[in-house]
């Protein structure tokens, strides 16, 4: 049996604690097609219904969701190259009372400048500007080659209130990678200096993620809340990406185990009536699946839940079995969730150890990083 | 006896113990988060069911995922069943995607654990019908 490394383990906390309790951040990286963007939208749906209480404020940043969704799709160029630094990217992040949306995807630099330009022209334009150009559009019918006329820019500024925010990376000599920010809610046109950097950062925060990300090879990160609408939501990503096959039915297996994990277990002293802070990743290498989960815990369960890992890790194949059976045909046990059955589980099915990880945040509570990973056949 | 009929949810499986029309099925996902609480009722109606069964009972278990505090429910549906095996014929139906070794072990695993007679079925899956994938515009 293969050990998974220990070497990112140390990164989930890095990543976690980016985010305060109470916000959230759901990063997806990869392909994008349209039956994917309907699920990673279900997700964001879910979240902001918890969030949101104007519904016409729910229904802007759904909209600037789905225009910047099918930006991606739509202009993803279909390159041969599959390297992930070519890789589409679709962010969105609560950040106390701003919701922040990013979108990433490849352009071939010859296209660059008159992107630039239309971007620009958005931006200068005022809100009954942005209309007249909108409807000049329209009746003109003058459209791009991608069916787009820059008018879901304009729309996207228009309903963010917002300007739009882009950046343009060189990647080599014929590809750049074009990043897209909105935030939502709206502030004055009129913005201080404070609000014009504040909004660089945010820029600069995400591309610095998406390069953290690339290099971990993460294709999703979740950071937020765990309940079980995220946990059926996330799923349904991970069965609407993956081709159908043995690894991706264990990926989906072992994922159920880590998401419901962290909505049964991980706690805070926050009172979190609709679910558990945590976060989850799942990274993919050349040859295996990884994935990895974080959540709070009472310090005072560490040694138990390390004393079983380890009890759990240190077992041969047959005595995990052994150890499957006995808690199945135990009648006493009711509810197996204390038995360590998941992580036994969790071992049958990746035929690796799990790597784990305990960090300690204050007197009552620890970090717990858990890891696993599945071969890809 | 009455029908025990539970619908299909995103996390629940579709559950039909129907003994008038001799159908015995559990089918779908199962991953609810409190497995306790689900498979409850269909433990008490089994129980009742075990004391006076049809002469032959098919079972036919056709779960596509299921979380692990489902399999120990499970297990604990295929303890009362092999009870029910005691003084009436039964037969269990374990059906698996042919992709899914997991789905199989675990078939495999309760054969292990009980006397009641056990199929594996195995099946294909049609390559997996994309959903209608539609336009937002």
């Amino acid at each position: 049996m293969r050990q998974t490394t220990k070497r990112s383990l140390k990164l989930t906390y890095d990543l976690f604690s980016r985010v305060k309790t109470g916000d959230f951040e759901y990063i997806y990286r990869g392909a994008f097609t349209q039956n994917l963007t309907r699920k990673i939208l279900s997700l964001a749906e879910s979240n902001l219904q918890r969030f949101v209480d104007k519904s016409s404020l729910q229904n802007r940043i759904y909209f600037i969701m789905v225009e910047g969704l099918q930006n991606v799709t739509r202009h993803q160029e279909p390159t041969s190259e599959s390297k992930s630094e070519h890789a589409g990217i679709f962010a969105i992040q609560k950040v106390e009372n701003r919701y922040i949306i990013t979108t990433g995807n490849t352009i071939v630099n010859t296209k660059v400048d008159s992107l630039k330009q239309r971007l620009e022209k958005v931006n200068n334009l005022d809100r009954e500007e942005l209309k007249k150009l909108h409807r000049e559009i329209l009746s003109t019918g003058e459209l791009s080659d991608k069916g787009g006329a820059g008018l879901g820019l304009i729309e996207m500024a228009r309903r963010s209130g917002n300007r739009l925010t882009f950046d343009f990376e060189y990647i080599d000599l014929y590809w750049s990678y074009f990043y897209l920010q909105t935030e939502i809610p709206s502030r004055t046109y009129t913005r201080d200096a404070a609000e014009e950097l504040e909004e660089s950062n945010a820029m600069r925060d995400i591309k610095h993620l998406n390069h953290i990300l690339d290099k971990k090879d993460i294709l999703l990160n979740f950071n937020g809340s765990f309940n079980q609408n995220n946990i059926l939501s996330l799923l349904s990503i991970i069965k609407g990406q993956m081709r159908v096959n043995k690894s991706a039915k264990k990926v989906y297996y072992i994922m159920v185990e880590m998401l419901q994990n962290i909505s049964k277990h991980g706690n805070f002293h926050e009172e979190n009536t609709d679910g558990n802070p945590g976060i989850f990743y799942l990274g993919q290498t050349e040859d295996e699946y990884v994935l990895t989960s974080g959540n709070y815990i009472p310090t005072e369960y560490v040694a138990d839940v390390k004393e079983r890992l380890d009890i759990i890790n240190d077992m041969d194949n047959n005595e995990l079995n052994e150890y499957f059976n006995k808690i199945l045909l135990d009648q006493n046990v009711i509810d197996p969730k204390k038995t360590g059955l998941g992580f036994v589980d969790m071992r049958l099915k990746s035929s690796r150890k799990i790597a784990y990880d305990f960090k300690e945040i204050d007197d009552k509570y620890s970090f717990f990083t858990l890891q696993t990973s599945v071969q890809i056949n | 006896m009455e029908a025990l009929i539970i619908k299909a949810t995103e996390d629940t499986p579709e559950i039909i113990f129907d003994p008038e029309n001799e159908v015995f099925e559990i089918s779908n996902v199962s991953l609810p988060e409190n497995a306790i609480e689900f498979y409850a009722p269909v433990l008490d109606w089994l129980k009742k069911y075990m004391k006076n069964p049809l002469p032959k009972t098919v079972f036919n278990f056709n779960i596509e995922y299921l979380n692990t505090a489902s399999s120990k429910q499970i297990f604990e549906l295929i303890f009362l069943i092999d009870k029910i095996n005691e003084h009436s014929d039964v037969l269990i139906r374990w059906h698996y995607d042919v992709i899914d070794e997991d789905m199989k072990s675990l078939g495999v695993r309760f054969t292990h654990l009980v006397k009641v007679k056990f199929e594996l079925v195995e099946y294909e899956k049609d390559e997996e019908e994309e959903e209608d994938d539609y336009d937002f515009n």
